[in-house]
């Protein structure tokens, strides 16, 4: 991660409003050069309408977006040469051919040459059918024409609206690593929304959370995969008696009994302090298995369990 | 940023990359070809060998008829006058009025720009309105170029569209008459009579395209309105609705109330300027043309403006 490097995009105070109601509140968060950032909420969170607020799309009723130190709502042409894009599915003029396409977003931006078009087909694997009417296209096909559309002018900001929508497995893999690429070559910030949440874990470096228009947190994965606060099982033979001997021997401990196991969150250097323990107690250990929280269960702890689409 | 020559070539790939704009001009071209053909099966028809002698013919019945029948109107008999100088100025320079000169396949071609308009209206309503429904507005309008230049873009492109159509039907009518009846008649003179009462020798070309210049009024005030209703309401049937039912509905609407004044700052009643030419009466008798010209301004600021301002400052949020 490379958090200590000037921030590419910034949101400050970016506030939506419809009438009354308030569909962003004041989101303000900073990504760094090369990382990738997840945007994540259950839906009608605000997902879709800050993404499209951060491309112009829709105009925001207070704050500011500033990509490189340009503000796209005072200099939208300047900051959108910085910005490259997918909102919602990649739709393409379907009559045109792949390459046309290209043709036509790469007009857009000073400094596209043919050679640069090439390059980006052949980095999408798109070469061999490139010259084909888009409407001959697989979903998958026209998601990658997307990603190529996107990042021809060499934008310092790539923009994912549900990137993994519509792909196989190996598209995913596909896509992750050329992200990966993309972050650590080019040195681009990639602010991808999902509702994989799994996809995310493996794709993000830090995600924020949103819910209700409001920023509940901004998370690093690596901290939350790292954390030495793990969630520890006991399969043990007498749980409430285990129970027990633990809440007084480890006070600050979340301790709770789920079905005929001991579930408690500790980090792993006082493992061995609880097995013995129990062994004293004469409780009869089964299995002790540590389950690292994935961003899941966080997820939907921190949102309040909400389903997540 | 961009530059605004490129977003016009991508918006003109945009119409001539998809068939259907193919269809549509091989469509006017098929009419103007009928059309063409028509007039020359109908001037075979009317042949008659000694064109003199009808002409005579048709002058002593017009004499006849001014100083027999009391119940016409002055009007008409000035009008029947103007046709007896005619007449005799044919006879005079031996111009046979029937035969049929490449002219009035390009003159009739004029009266064609009606469906010059109906296609450059179904272009105009396409142009913001597809890429809606196509989704594609999006990715269109996440770059570097402000969405005024965008839609100025699509504008410009729109009416080099109308542009080309109308080159066509000059041309293809223009072929089509020297096809049917030679050059015979490129230098033929047109004729018209003037305030004055006397006769006067013009030129074809210039009354050819003076016939174009009045039919592009409208063509331009429809295909606007057209644009307009493709910006508010992003649907490109209900841009094509309005504009035809209004090109249809206007004229009958402006006969029916034309008895009341506001009729007058209707678009309908000042789309067609021939209404001031000599021998024709306005929809209103105190219109006048820098009257219509003035109105017809107004609604293209107007329609301009709504346009530009629900493309520009809307939200997309769909």
């Amino acid at each position: 991660m490379q958090a200590t490097m000037e921030p590419v995009l910034q949101l400050r105070n970016v506030t939506k409003k419809i009438g009354r109601r308030t569909i962003v509140d004041n989101l303000s968060f900073d990504v760094p050069a090369g990382e990738v950032f997840g945007f994540l909420g259950p839906n009608g969170a605000g997902k879709t309408t800050t993404i499209r607020m951060i491309v112009g799309l829709i105009s925001m009723t207070k704050g500011e977006v500033i990509v490189k130190g340009v503000s796209v709502r005072k200099q939208f042409a300047q900051a959108m040469t910085h910005i490259g894009a997918i909102v919602e599915n990649p739709e393409m003029y379907k009559f045109l051919s792949g390459y046309q396409n290209l043709v036509h977003f790469a007009r857009r931006h000073s400094g596209v040459t043919k050679q640069r078009i090439d390059e980006v087909v052949k980095l999408m694997g798109l070469q061999n059918r490139i010259h084909e009417k888009v409407k001959r296209y697989s979903l998958g096909m026209r998601q990658r024409l997307g990603v190529a559309q996107a990042i021809l002018h060499r934008p310092s900001v790539l923009i994912l609206d549900e990137p993994t929508n519509g792909l196989d497995p190996a598209g995913i893999r596909e896509l992750r690593d050329y992200l990966r690429k993309l972050t650590q070559e080019e040195g681009i910030a990639v602010i991808v929304s999902s509702h994989l949440l799994s996809e995310m874990e493996l794709m993000c470096d830090r995600v924020a959370i949103i819910q209700g228009g409001k920023l509940i947190v901004v998370r690093s994965l690596q901290e939350t995969t790292d954390s030495v606060q793990t969630r520890i099982i006991i399969d043990v033979s007498s749980p409430p008696l285990a129970y027990q001997l633990l809440t007084e021997s480890f006070k600050d401990m979340s301790i709770s009994i789920v079905g005929k196991q001991l579930e408690l969150e500790t980090d792993k250097a006082r493992i061995p302090e609880i097995a013995r323990l129990l062994v004293k107690a004469e409780l009869d250990i089964y299995g002790i298995y540590s389950s690292q929280k994935s961003l899941e269960d966080q997820f939907l702890e921190m949102t309040g369990g909400e389903m997540v689409v | 940023m961009s530059n605004f020559n490129d977003l016009l070539r991508n918006e003109n790939m945009k119409i001539y990359r998809r068939p259907r704009t193919w269809l549509m001009i091989g469509f006017l071209v098929l009419s103007l070809l009928l059309m063409s053909g028509l007039m020359k099966w109908d001037e075979v028809r009317n042949e008659s060998p000694d064109w003199k002698q009808q002409v005579t013919q048709q002058n002593l019945v017009l004499q006849k008829e001014i100083q027999e029948n009391n119940k016409i109107g002055p009007d008409h008999i000035e009008s029947m006058k103007k046709e007896i100088k005619l007449n005799e100025y044919y006879l005079e320079h031996n111009i046979n009025p029937n035969e049929q000169s490449m002219w009035d396949y390009v003159n009739n071609s004029a009266m064609l720009i009606i469906l010059v308009t109906i296609l450059t209206v179904i272009v105009a309503a396409d142009m913001i309105a597809a890429e809606f429904t196509w989704g594609t507005i999006k990715l269109l309008l996440v770059g570097p170029a402000s969405r005024s230049k965008v839609m100025l873009s699509k504008y410009v492109a729109t009416m080099g569209f109308a542009l080309l159509l109308l080159i066509i039907s000059f041309a293809v009518a223009f072929a089509a008459g020297a096809a049917l009846q030679g050059f015979g008649g490129l230098n033929l003179p047109h004729l018209t009579i003037g305030a004055d009462g006397i006769v006067h020798e013009g030129s074809m070309v210039v009354d050819s395209l003076q016939r174009y210049g009045y039919a592009i009024v409208s063509l331009l005030m429809y295909v606007t309105f057209a644009f307009m209703i493709s910006a508010a309401f992003r649907s490109s049937s209900m841009a094509i609705a309005f504009s035809l039912l209004f090109m249809l509905v206007g004229n009958t609407l402006t006969a029916v109330f034309s008895s009341y004044e506001w009729v007058k700052y209707l678009l309908f009643a000042n789309v067609d300027l021939t209404q001031y030419l000599a021998g024709s009466n306005p929809v209103r008798p105190e219109m006048t043309l820098s009257f219509s010209i003035m109105i017809l301004i107004a609604y293209y600021v107007l329609f301009q403006f709504v346009s530009w301002l629900l493309f520009t400052k809307r939200d997309v949020a769909a």
